[in-house]
């Protein structure tokens, strides 16, 4: 398949010197003192009162060619484990929202540890989906238990990869404390660590914070999995062109990459983004923007310059229900970034620029990623699927309906959506009209009220609730109502 | 092998939708002394139903329905002369003449659907594709029919529908026949604003629901 690309080859070069222009003269603001510390070692110039970080071109070209072609996933279960780009495109939910749409009143409300644990379960049994990364906070989240109250029961309802971050080193140390437990000790998560982190460490414009940086850089060290997303906001954050936008966050997707590098050479990781450019009527945030597919589009090209995996958050929305501003904007950027070979789609189940959870659209959303998924695979040409002998055997005015050519294909060569609607009007009116998000939602329950299969044994989960007391009980329950 | 072996094979054969399973089974049955009539009623017609159902629980697809209504048919080649030997031939469901509205040269919807009807106990005449309101009516008199059912794919040859309501009305033959109305072009309000008997979305639905019109 030949990817959509924006950019000439010379393009793609000039943006990429551009970006080390910037790294070298404007450089980065680094405000934890240990990443100035190895900036310093390995060849910046680093200015200690100011925290600013200066890249020689050399410098950032001999480290950023150390990172590998490609990042693991790892679940519980090592069947659901996907590696980008040859597993992609993967399809992540949207993360960390504080906030969920009540799946039986409808009313959005703050999100708990149990809401977790129902979508958990959801996504592990939606077939689109690849990734959980915590779609929510926990709002009853015990004293100290932050982090712990959000990956408990996500691990404990979903065998696909969990992914999320942390906001301060205890909660990490306590969650990759969790991880052990579940591996069976720290050698055996050691070689399958099953949770994956990541992290926002680049506040734009070319500033690396303290507690997000501190987390990349130990994870880095253990050698645990850890990407990063870069999140420029053109208008406020970066320039006021699609072009200036991509060169800020490329210059600190080189940077934080160097810093991996610096830290631990040939550590995995993902040109990851969000860029966004903000509506200048008002500032509103526009994550559903068509621009960020653009956007996401141009620097999946400048990925495959570099030979590292990409992708990031494409497909969020700024629309509050399951309307056609929802599905647009979530179809029509995560269709460009797939056509440009972005392999990582972090896309589903938030409204409300990442505000709010809905059941009803991460459904939705898993009916869009096997879309984006087909659109993916093509046209799959080969001479077999040429089809001449079959296009013979029929003949002028034959039907293709009975032959066992069509019975051995019927199932794989189109998307069979369980939402999209193909019946005629009438048989739509006599089922009493019903929406996409009423169809979503019957799912959702429809799922829910299964038996969860990926719920650990009781052993497991009282060795966990003994190391630490008072934990929430992370059951996914029936939706009632 | 006991005649109740013998029909589960047949039923099975015809669920695995399986050509060449379904005609060793029946000239094993026909072999070991079972009827025509009976390998049809006992074997194969139990395996059309559990189709039916699968078909319309969705755990089977249009392609899946009519290879075993292909197979069927194929078993039906064998089976049939034998009844005409054995002078067991049932009563048929009804008889039906069908085909696609003058103008219109679309052929596969109607084609599964005359597959249908004849896997389905009716008696069906094909008049295949551009066929005009007269052809339709003296078949329907010639064979005594219980049902016309004329396909429609092109919105422009839909009137085509109406004009052979009309012409039996102008006959004074109205009353003599069920006129079903289906295909892409048409609408369940369509068919009743035509004065139609009956509408189905897909062919499945119109043999049920000529089933229920002639019973």
């Amino acid at each position: 398949m030949r990817f959509t690309e924006f950019l000439t080859e010379a393009e793609v070069r000039r943006t990429h010197e551009a970006s080390l222009e910037v790294l070298e003269t404007v450089g980065v603001l680094a405000h934890f003192a240990p990443a100035r510390e190895v900036f310093r070692r390995h060849g910046c110039t680093v200015d200690d009162e100011t925290g600013l970080v200066r890249f020689p071109a050399a410098v950032v070209e001999r480290y950023r060619k150390m990172a590998p072609p490609s990042f693991t996933f790892r679940g519980r279960d090592p069947q659901f484990d996907r590696t980008i780009p040859d597993d992609g495109p993967i399809v992540v939910t949207g993360s960390s929202a504080p906030n969920v749409v009540d799946p039986v009143t409808g009313v959005e409300r703050r999100a708990t540890s149990a809401d977790i644990a129902n979508i958990a379960h959801l996504i592990n049994e939606l077939p689109g989906f690849d990734v959980f990364s915590i779609s929510t906070l926990a709002d009853d989240a015990p004293e100290g238990q932050f982090s712990l109250s959000r990956f408990y029961p996500a691990l404990k309802n979903c065998l696909k990869p969990v992914r999320s971050n942390t906001p301060n080193m205890d909660d990490l140390h306590q969650v990759v404390e969790l991880g052990q437990i579940i591996a069976g000790g720290a050698e055996a998560y050691a070689e399958r660590p099953i949770i994956n982190h990541h992290y926002c460490p680049m506040v734009s414009p070319l500033t690396m914070d303290v507690d997000s940086t501190e987390a990349v850089m130990w994870l880095t060290e253990q050698g645990l999995p850890v990407y990063t997303t870069v999140v420029p906001n053109a208008g406020l954050t970066s320039p006021m062109t699609l072009m200036g936008t991509l060169v800020v966050g490329n210059a600190e997707f080189l940077a934080i990459t160097v810093f991996q590098q610096m830290v631990k050479e040939g550590t995995p990781i993902i040109y990851a983004s969000l860029p966004t450019v903000a509506d200048m009527r008002t500032g509103a945030y526009a994550p559903g923007a068509i621009e960020t597919g653009v956007l996401l589009a141009a620097q999946a090209q400048m990925a495959r310059f570099y030979g590292v995996p990409s992708g990031g958050y494409i497909g969020l929305t700024n629309a509050h229900s399951n309307d056609a501003q929802a599905g647009f904007e979530t179809g029509m950027n995560t269709l460009l970034g797939v056509a440009a070979g972005a392999t990582l789609l972090n896309m589903g189940g938030l409204f409300s620029s990442l505000m709010a959870f809905d059941f009803g659209k991460a459904v939705v959303d898993n009916e869009i990623a096997l879309m984006d998924k087909r659109a993916y695979r093509g046209l799959e040409f080969s001479e077999e699927n040429l089809a001449l002998e079959e296009i013979a055997a029929v003949g002028p005015g034959g039907s293709y309906m009975g032959r066992n050519h069509t019975k051995a294909r019927m199932k794989t060569t189109a998307v069979l959506p369980r939402l999209a609607n193909r019946d005629m009007r009438a048989q739509w009116e006599e089922a009493g009209r019903p929406s996409i998000h009423e169809r979503a939602m019957d799912e959702a329950r429809r799922i829910l009220a299964q038996p969860n299969g990926a719920v650990w044994d009781a052993a497991l989960d009282t060795a966990i609730r003994q190391r630490f007391p008072g934990l929430v009980a992370g059951d996914a329950k029936p939706l009632e109502g | 092998m006991t005649d109740a072996d013998h029909f589960d094979k047949l039923k099975q054969a015809i669920i695995d939708q399986d050509e060449d399973e379904v005609l060793d089974a029946v000239n094993a049955a026909l072999a070991d002394g079972i009827g025509a009539k009976t390998v049809i009623d006992q074997g194969l017609l139990p395996g059309l139903n559990v189709i039916g159902e699968q078909f319309e629980d969705e755990e089977i697809f249009l392609p899946e329905l009519m290879q075993a209504a292909l197979a069927f048919q194929a078993a039906m080649t064998i089976l049939e002369p034998k009844i005409k030997e054995e002078g067991t031939a049932g009563e048929k469901k009804g008889v039906v003449v069908l085909g696609t509205v003058k103008g219109d040269l679309h052929s596969i919807g109607k084609n599964i659907l005359k597959l249908l009807y004849e896997t389905s106990g009716f008696e069906a005449y094909d008049l295949g594709i551009d066929v005009d309101l007269f052809s339709f009516i003296n078949k329907a008199k010639e064979v005594d029919a219980d049902i016309i059912a004329i396909s429609a794919l092109l919105t422009t040859t839909l009137v085509g529908q109406r004009d052979v309501i009309d012409a039996l009305k102008d006959a004074g033959e109205r009353d003599k026949y069920k006129v079903l109305v289906g295909g892409g072009a048409t609408t369940k309000e369509w068919a009743e604003s035509i004065g139609a008997d009956g509408w189905a979305a897909t062919a499945y639905e119109a043999v049920t629901l000529s089933t229920s019109l002639v019973s």
